[in-house]
């Protein structure tokens, strides 16, 4: 069982008290009866040396009547004298105080020589004990005799008891006392300790608004009898003025605890209102506590700001495209950003505290690990372009590794800065491949200027052929066939001059309706051999747009011919056109019942060079350069596919639909 | 913590034998068996009396050593023994119950007149003195006494009308000068028994008398107990036989002889007799017969005193 500080205190103080009190009453009671027994002595003694004084006349005399008159007095001073007697020198008795004869025992029981003074012995008679005190009567040096006295050692014992029994009873009262009172102090200082205690788990529990040092009953302000209420001290009723910084009593030194409590110590309002050890560390308490509820909150102030800072540091970090790692002295990796993250394809819990052995193939790790060791010796940054093949994609990454230098010089770790290149390097290779084409586009320019003579010098032989021949034989056929072949050609070798050629911009108003009327007849007929018929809605009283014609038709040619590769074979093109008054635009809808696009593909399909037409087919230019061209106008192009509900303005349902709206033009 | 429980258990155990004294092994007494006290002296006992001028104690201490010196030399069974007053004593020698009185002159000249007594030593005084005499004192503060005459009419203590240096002397002295008895305001004798010398001068330095009367030496006893430069003597008396050693009447002459010769043997200058005779307060004993003690009875008769009473 384990004892409390109070129970303590009272086993401890009630024991010592016991023990003080049990050592007092052994001391006294041995004390005082050692003085009672010591005073019955030497009354015997005293009584025994007066007697033989007096019976030296009467025994020279031997006059028994006055040595009998002796005795008896002297028996009649206190009943506690059993008995006296008188032995003359042949130690005979000569008068005695007993009825009925003289004892003989007691004539030799207890003897005096004539060296001592007295002799005292304890006698037990059966019914009681007796202390028998032999004392010598001389005369000069001539002994003449001896004095016996019987003194009843029962009623000393009784006075003893008596004694013995009143201390007894006196120190019980006194521990009585002592224990009350010590358990009313023992309490106050238990009580105060309790509340300390209370405070201390308050303040464990975090709970810093604690008061432990009591209320005074004067504070500084009455003392001093002060009304600066601007002082920190003032009507401060929990803490002590002289733990208080700053405080504005004009014998107050500046500054905090540790500099001011000497001065303090010296003031009026410190002798009249410090306490006792308890109290001083109840106040020394509070302020302390005070104190730790300032620094936690300013604590908490910067870790709040620094909380920030890190998560502004860190959303700057993830934000950032661009991947970034810190790695210490040992590697190993302290921090990342999700960029890195990504790169690497693991979390961030999953890095920290990894190293390049953790996170990549053996080789890559031993190739990084040079690269760290060199940074480390040579303290330079590292800058290169690394490929990352994955088991999905290969990647291309820029990256940057530089020390950092910690305060005595020393590179204490290595922040690795990247990026994902690989677009960049996919635009490369399409620049050049884009400069390959524009090479092939400029010697197809070439070959199609050199060749559209032949073509006409052909064409006009066939037509000039043409004419001679009868129109149902087979050589009419023929010839129409090279004729038709040839046109083909011809607009083929139209085209590439078009597309290549850089022409200046003519802009007219134009009527969309008529400008679509003269561009399908261009594609129609070819369309037909695949079985894909164009549909046409044209809205009426459409306003104008302004634009360049010959753009406007090669827009119509891209999309007519997009939606054709989109059919493939029979299947229809809708077309149809409208007129937004809110908006105040022109609306072209085409629309095809092709095989759709690929959710994912929409957002690419206007981008340079992206085609999912196979090789040779196609250049990825077209949509692109009708991009281009519509938004040159002004206008805009939204693809859906498939289309909604908005969007989907035709009958049947359609596959996708590209809505193309030019500002109109109002007269 | 719980030796320290079985610690103040203990204490707490040892509380009942507080106040014992183990050291007090009481002897076992039978006090039923009794008997009766009998003292018979022997029938041959020499009984030996110093005239009781002073306490017994100084009685015994002047004469003990001397009745084991004649006890030693003689043989007989002397036994001193201690009469309360004068009158005891020189009843007791008519009695037979003194065989050697040691007495003054006055007494023995009473004791022979009256039973028979026969004086055969006395003693020299210290001073080789074979007399003594009476001294008449006052408190030396007492400027009204100068001279005997001064006495006349004055309160006068006396140690007993029995005694010789202290009344008898003294009364002779004053009758020589023309005061009588009835001249004095008050005679008184000093109360006893015992120490009667010494108590004259007490009662006189204590202021109770005016004038005392004592035998010449008495100041050397009392010089223990009062300053004696406070008592002023007055006057001297005329010398007189000194204090005498008598037998009483049919006694053994044998006796007699015996310890007569044993008291001349005394030798103040014998290392063994010395001390017995300064105890004793006198230097030797001389022969002595009932002659020399007619002028004290003249006295007697003189200041008119009857031997008879």
């Amino acid at each position: 069982m384990k004892l409390g500080f109070r129970s303590k205190i009272y086993l401890g103080m009630f024991s010592l008290l016991l023990l003080l009190g049990f050592m007092t009453l052994f001391l006294v009671s041995r004390i005082m009866s050692e003085s009672l027994l010591e005073e019955n002595r030497n009354r015997g003694i005293s009584i025994g040396v007066n007697l033989a004084a007096l019976m030296v006349e009467p025994m020279l005399a031997m006059d028994f009547l006055r040595m009998k008159t002796f005795i008896d007095q002297t028996v009649q001073l206190s009943d506690d004298i059993f008995y006296t007697f008188v032995l003359n020198a042949d130690k005979n008795p000569l008068v005695h105080t007993f009825k009925g004869g003289f004892p003989i025992d007691l004539k030799t029981v207890n003897s005096v020589s004539d060296r001592q003074k007295f002799s005292i012995r304890l006698l037990d008679t059966g019914d009681q004990l007796i202390y028998d005190y032999a004392v010598p009567i001389f005369i000069g040096n001539d002994r003449i005799g001896t004095i016996r006295l019987g003194l009843l050692r029962t009623k000393v014992r009784k006075a003893i008891n008596r004694i013995v029994l009143s201390a007894f009873l006196s120190t019980g009262f006194v521990i009585l006392i002592a224990g009350f009172l010590g358990a009313f102090f023992a309490r106050t200082v238990t009580r105060r300790i309790k509340i300390l205690h209370e405070s201390t788990e308050q303040a464990l529990r975090g709970n810093l608004d604690i008061h432990t040092a009591p209320l005074l009953d004067k504070n500084c302000w009455d003392i001093m009898k002060c009304d600066k209420q601007e002082c920190p001290a003032y009507e401060n009723l929990h803490h002590r003025c002289w733990y208080t910084a700053g405080t504005l009593c004009p014998t107050c030194v500046e500054g905090e605890y540790a500099k001011k409590i000497t001065s303090c110590q010296k003031c009026l309002v410190y002798r009249k209102c410090a306490g006792d050890e308890i109290q001083s560390f109840a106040e020394s308490f509070d302020t302390m506590t005070q104190s730790l509820k300032a620094h936690i909150l300013e604590q908490q102030n910067a870790e709040k700001i620094l909380k920030n800072q890190r998560e502004l540091l860190q959303t700057i970090l993830d934000v950032i495209p661009d991947f970034v790692s810190l790695q210490d002295s040992q590697f190993v990796y302290k921090s990342v950003n999700k960029a890195f993250c990504k790169i690497i394809g693991k979390s961030e819990d999953k890095i920290i505290g990894k190293t390049n052995f953790d996170l990549f193939t053996q080789k890559q790790a031993e190739t990084y690990q040079q690269e760290d060791l060199e940074i480390f010796k040579m303290s330079k940054p590292l800058i290169k372009e690394s490929k990352l093949v994955g088991p999905k994609e290969t990647k291309w990454l820029h990256v940057v590794k530089i020390p950092v230098l910690e305060a005595d010089g020393k590179v204490g770790g290595i922040l690795c800065s990247g990026r994902d290149i690989t677009e960049l390097k996919q635009v490369q290779e399409l620049l050049s491949q884009s400069q390959k084409m524009e090479a092939v586009g400029q010697l197809t320019a070439g070959i199609a200027h050199e060749i559209n003579t032949p073509l006409g010098i052909i064409l006009g032989y066939a037509q000039l052929l043409l004419e001679d021949a009868t129109a149902d034989g087979q050589v009419y056929q023929d010839l129409t066939m090279i004729e038709k072949q040839t046109k083909i050609c011809r607009k083929i070798v139209s085209d590439l001059l078009r597309f290549s050629r850089h022409t200046e911009s003519v802009i007219a108003l134009l009527d969309i309706n008529q400008l679509i009327e003269e561009t399908i007849p261009v594609v129609e007929h070819t369309f037909k051999l695949d079985r894909i018929t164009i549909i046409r809605y044209y809205g009426s009283d459409l306003p104008s747009v302004k634009g360049d014609k010959d753009k406007f038709k090669q827009v119509f040619i891209n999309l007519l011919g997009n939606a054709h590769d989109a059919i493939g074979t029979a299947g229809t093109i809708h077309i149809k056109t409208d007129y937004d008054k809110k908006n105040n635009e022109v609306i072209i809808y085409v629309g095809d019942t092709g095989s759709g696009i690929a959710p994912g593909e929409i957002d690419r399909l206007f981008d340079p060079f992206y085609t999912t037409k196979p090789v040779g087919k196609g250049t990825g230019l077209g949509l692109s350069v009708t991009f281009g061209i519509i938004d040159d106008h002004g206008g805009r192009i939204k693809v859906e596919s498939p289309p909604s509900i908005t969007s989907n303005v035709f009958d049947k349902v359609q596959s996708t639909v590209f809505i193309i709206r030019f500002p109109a033009v109002h007269h | 913590m719980k030796k320290f429980l079985s610690a103040i258990i203990l204490l707490m155990g040892l509380l009942p034998s507080v106040g014992c004294n183990q050291d007090e092994r009481p002897v076992k007494v039978d006090l039923s068996k009794k008997e009766q006290v009998n003292l018979k002296e022997s029938p041959d006992v020499i009984t030996y009396a110093y005239l009781p001028q002073y306490s017994h104690t100084v009685s015994y201490q002047r004469h003990h050593l001397l009745v084991e010196f004649l006890r030693r030399e003689t043989g007989l069974n002397i036994k001193q023994i201690f009469p309360d007053t004068f009158e005891h004593h020189i009843k007791m020698v008519g009695q037979d119950k003194i065989d050697i009185s040691y007495s003054n002159p006055f007494i023995y000249v009473k004791i022979a007149h009256r039973y028979g007594a026969q004086a055969f030593a006395r003693i020299v005084e210290v001073y080789n003195q074979e007399s003594f005499r009476g001294q008449i004192i006052c408190r030396a503060d007492n400027h009204y006494i100068k001279t005997i005459s001064d006495c006349l009419g004055k309160s006068w203590i006396a140690v007993d009308s029995t005694s010789a240096g202290g009344y008898l002397y003294a009364l002779g002295y004053f009758v020589e000068h023309g005061i009588q008895k009835t001249d004095f305001s008050e005679i008184s004798f000093a109360p006893g028994p015992g120490g009667k010398q010494e108590g004259v001068v007490l009662a006189v330095h204590a202021g109770k008398y005016d004038i005392g009367t004592i035998r010449e030496g008495t100041l050397n006893v009392v010089a223990d107990k009062i300053d004696t430069n406070e008592i002023q003597v007055i006057a001297r008396t005329p010398l007189y036989p000194s204090w005498v050693y008598a037998s009483r009447a049919g006694l053994d002459t044998e006796i007699v002889k015996k310890i007569k010769t044993a008291m001349l043997k005394l030798d103040y200058n014998k290392k063994e007799c010395k001390h017995i005779l300064e105890a004793a307060n006198f230097i030797r004993m001389i022969s002595s017969d009932d002659r020399d003690f007619d002028s004290v009875k003249k006295l007697a008769a003189t200041v008119g005193i009857s031997l008879d009473e």
